[in-house]
């Protein structure tokens, strides 16, 4: 059975670049899934079914990666041949490494009870801030096919996420969940 | 012309079945009305299986025959069994070495799949005389947290039942379907389910005719009879009870329980007598005694709207199902604090047979006119098991499905020609907390020195949220032998060899009944193909077109004087040789709805 390879940003109709409007994304998805989704063949040959669950797992996949600004990143990296997968030293500039201690600190001093909760809430701010920057720059970045500068900036947004979702849980830690 | 497809509630404790009836969807009733059919079947020796309501007061005095909420045991091994419940009063065949939980009874060893297909059967022919027909497909609810062993065995239950699965829906999401539906809503539902035993919250978004699942969460542990639990507690705090009670006086005492919780969802105020002793429980202490389990379910909601980013301002519906959102302290704590009174319209006792049946019904193809769809997650993640006995997840929780994930895995020693993955489902990080799913051996992997092989195993789940798993070695292009070993439960050849010996023995009428459905499913094939080939010829070489109408041919001979095993297997030849022809038409489908354009040229576009 031949592999679907047909280009993320083609099969949703976006212009390929970061900034994308999600709710366009979102209506062309939910329209590509009512045409290829399984449901609709459940009277069809077991081959157009196994073909349909193929087609809609790909949308799915698709759809996944472009919902996510991280991994639309590294997708739109991925289609200028830069692999994110290969960090190399270089890859990290000494200032993130310091700027990620610094936040991480902030974080593991904060008290362990329901008390931290507003901090919390600030340094979430805070980061959402520095994400909104990153991102801004990234697209730059990208537009000026400055792809060592772009990768760069992936890998500091990856960072920044990982530390929400610590930031997250421990929030939800902290509310007894 | 109207197909006949039903949905089916496939209860622990009661099961229903609903299909479309000129107004609507409605539960279907038996010969004497009633709509319950209890979940339980007594067997008999050399007769039927009693299944329903006189089954369930036969549970007295025929205990060991007697099989009582088998949903709890799909899926399971013996071991779980005993562990979770040691005082059930059946009889297992320790002989069985698949670890299956097979009860011995008067008519022979049973194990949750023939029990659940009985229960079925009787649903199913209740159906076929209300229609006045054969049923075409059925959609079978399952809990949303029921892992991939259970959802497959529930299948495999509708099969040996000679049923065909148009798809498994999670319940919850079945709940939203019949609201939705009915109010043709555009919007956030909350859909908040608490059972017996176990309690969920799902939240779904619908935009024109598309429900897509956001996030899903629950507590397995939780449930009404928690609440009963409470009340009997506070009975024996009250009552100055001193010493402990033995078994039967527990169970009076649970039930008396049972009895003042759904008094209180009636009135404000309940006299309690219990031995010498009288006293009032009311609502205000009922609100106090139960704050802390109302508080779980309430924590719940909050954590999946967190999980789907959302707050309760953004919620339009909520949803009660299940016997237990009766009680007014639920109602009460849902309305607080998504700040607006949830929908009750519909009877939480059926609201999600009613949904299967919408689904049956759309997928059956009468309601091709609407646009509707349901995109559903995954509940649980999938993971394999990796060094020191942790999970790296594959296919993390809430995912939309259909979903596939290829992971790629190398070779650890020269030479190595075999590989084993093992396969986990759960939220944990150690391979021990998680549900074992299935070992995989892949075979053929040709010999390299070690790290050279690449092999690309593929994770699929299907709409249903069942998982396959094939494998590919890259630097030779070889396809590895795949051996799946189910961890519990009954592996492919056990359900082959049942369906065999039902075919054979068990039920006379199994093999005329699988010789309708094949003709059935043969005619609809030939039917199929006939109408692709009247829109798409162009997509058919004159060849392929000859082979085709040769096979369509013998299989219409086998149609009319042929056995059922002649029908499958012409009918597989037929998807053989029609099957590029299929996949040239499936690109076209998606093509036409990308930008008119096949799949094909649009590779060659990016290609360039």
């Amino acid at each position: 059975m031949q592999q679907i390879k047909q280009n993320y940003f083609q099969l949703f109709k976006l212009s390929e670049s970061f900034e994308l409007d999600v709710s366009t994304l979102a209506e062309n998805y939910r329209q590509l899934q009512l045409a290829a989704h399984p449901d609709r063949f459940a009277a069809a040959s077991e081959t157009e079914k196994m073909r349909a669950v193929q087609h809609s797992s790909y949308l799915n996949e698709a759809y996944d990666t472009l919902k996510s600004t991280l991994r639309r990143a590294a997708y739109l990296l991925s289609l200028h041949d830069v692999d994110v997968e290969q960090v190399k030293q270089s890859d990290l500039g000494m200032d993130l490494l310091l700027e990620q201690i610094q936040l991480r600190e902030a974080l593991d001093e904060l008290p362990k009870d329901s008390s931290a909760l507003p901090a919390l809430e600030n340094l979430k701010a805070e980061v959402t801030v520095k994400l909104a920057n990153m991102e801004r720059f990234f697209a730059d970045e990208l537009q000026r096919r400055e792809f060592d500068s772009a990768k760069k900036c992936f890998h500091e947004m990856q960072f920044i996420h990982k530390l929400l979702a610590e930031i997250d849980s421990s929030e939800e830690q902290r509310l007894g969940y | 012309m109207h197909r006949r497809a039903v949905g089916i509630d496939l209860g622990t404790t009661n099961s229903l079945i609903t299909a479309s009836c000129g107004s609507g969807v409605e539960a279907l009733p038996d010969a004497d009305g009633l709509q319950l059919l209890p979940s339980v079947v007594q067997y008999r020796k050399n007769q039927t299986p009693v299944v329903g309501a006189i089954a369930r007061a036969a549970a007295i005095d025929d205990p060991e025959n007697t099989i009582l909420s088998v949903k709890r045991l799909l899926g399971k091994s013996r071991s779980e069994i005993l562990s979770q419940d040691p005082f059930l009063p059946y009889q297992f065949d320790d002989s069985r070495d698949d670890g299956a939980p097979a009860i011995v009874t008067t008519a022979g060893v049973m194990d949750p799949v023939q029990i659940s297909a009985d229960i079925l059967r009787v649903l199913c022919d209740r159906a076929e005389v209300c229609l006045a027909g054969e049923l075409e497909g059925v959609v079978i609810t399952v809990p949303a947290y029921f892992d991939d062993a259970q959802r497959q065995q529930t299948k495999d239950a509708a099969s040996l039942a000679g049923l065909r699965v148009l798809r498994l829906l999670n319940e919850p999401t079945a709940a939203a379907v019949a609201y939705g539906l009915d109010t043709k809503d555009q919007g956030n539902i909350v859909v908040f389910d608490l059972g017996g035993g176990t309690f969920d919250v799902s939240l779904l978004s619908l935009q024109r005719g598309v429900f897509e699942v956001l996030a899903t969460g629950g507590d397995t542990h939780l449930g009404g009879d928690d609440f009963d639990r409470v009340v009997s507690d506070w009975l024996m705090q009250a009552s100055v009870h001193t010493g402990t009670l033995s078994h039967s006086k527990r169970i009076e005492l649970l039930y008396l329980a049972n009895q003042i919780k759904h008094q209180l969802s009636e009135t404000e105020s309940v006299d309690v007598s219990y031995g010498a002793w009288t006293g009032k429980l009311d609502a205000e202490l009922f609100t106090e005694l139960t704050r802390e389990l109302v508080n779980r379910t309430i924590n719940t909601c909050r954590r999946v709207l967190r999980d789907a980013k959302l707050t309760t301002d953004a919620i339009d519906n909520i949803v009660l199902v299940g016997g237990a959102t009766r009680m007014p302290v639920i109602r009460n704590a849902v309305a607080e604090f998504f700040g607006k009174s949830p929908l009750v319209n519909i009877d939480p006792d059926k609201v999600v047979a009613i949904g299967a049946g919408i689904q049956a019904d759309v997928l059956i193809g009468n309601k091709s006119e609407h646009n509707f769809l349901l995109l559903d997650v995954n509940p649980l993640s999938l993971g394999i098991e990796t060094m020191g006995e942790l999970v790296e997840k594959i296919i993390p929780r809430n995912t939309t499905i259909p979903v596939a994930k290829a992971q790629e895995f190398t070779t650890f020693k020269d030479g190595q020609t075999v590989m084993s993955l093992h396969v986990v489902q759960g939220e944990r990080e150690l391979v021990s907390d998680c549900r074992s799913l299935a070992r995989f051996e892949l075979r053929g992997i040709p010999p390299m020195v070690a790290g050279a092989a690449k092999i690309r195993v593929t994770f699929q789940v299907d709409a249903d949220g069942l998982l396959s798993v094939t494998a590919q070695e890259l630097s030779t292009n070889t396809k590895s032998e795949i051996q799946i070993k189910p961890s519990y439960g009954l592996n492919a050849d056990a359900i082959e060899k049942m369906l065999e010996s039902s075919r054979d023995h068990a039920h006379a009428d199994m093999e005329s009944r699988a010789l309708r459905e094949a003709q059935l499913e043969a005619t609809q094939l030939i039917d199929a193909l006939a109408s692709a080939r009247k829109v798409d010829s162009r997509l058919l070489s004159a060849e392929e077109a000859s082979r085709i109408a040769d096979v369509v041919a013998r299989l219409q001979s086998a149609i009319s004087d042929g056995s059922s095993n002649q029908i499958h297997s012409l009918s597989e030849e037929l998807n053989q040789v029609s099957g590029d022809f299929a996949a040239r038409r499936m690109d076209l489908t998606i093509g036409e709805a990308l930008r008119g354009h096949s799949i094909d040229e649009i590779e060659h576009s990016t290609d360039e």
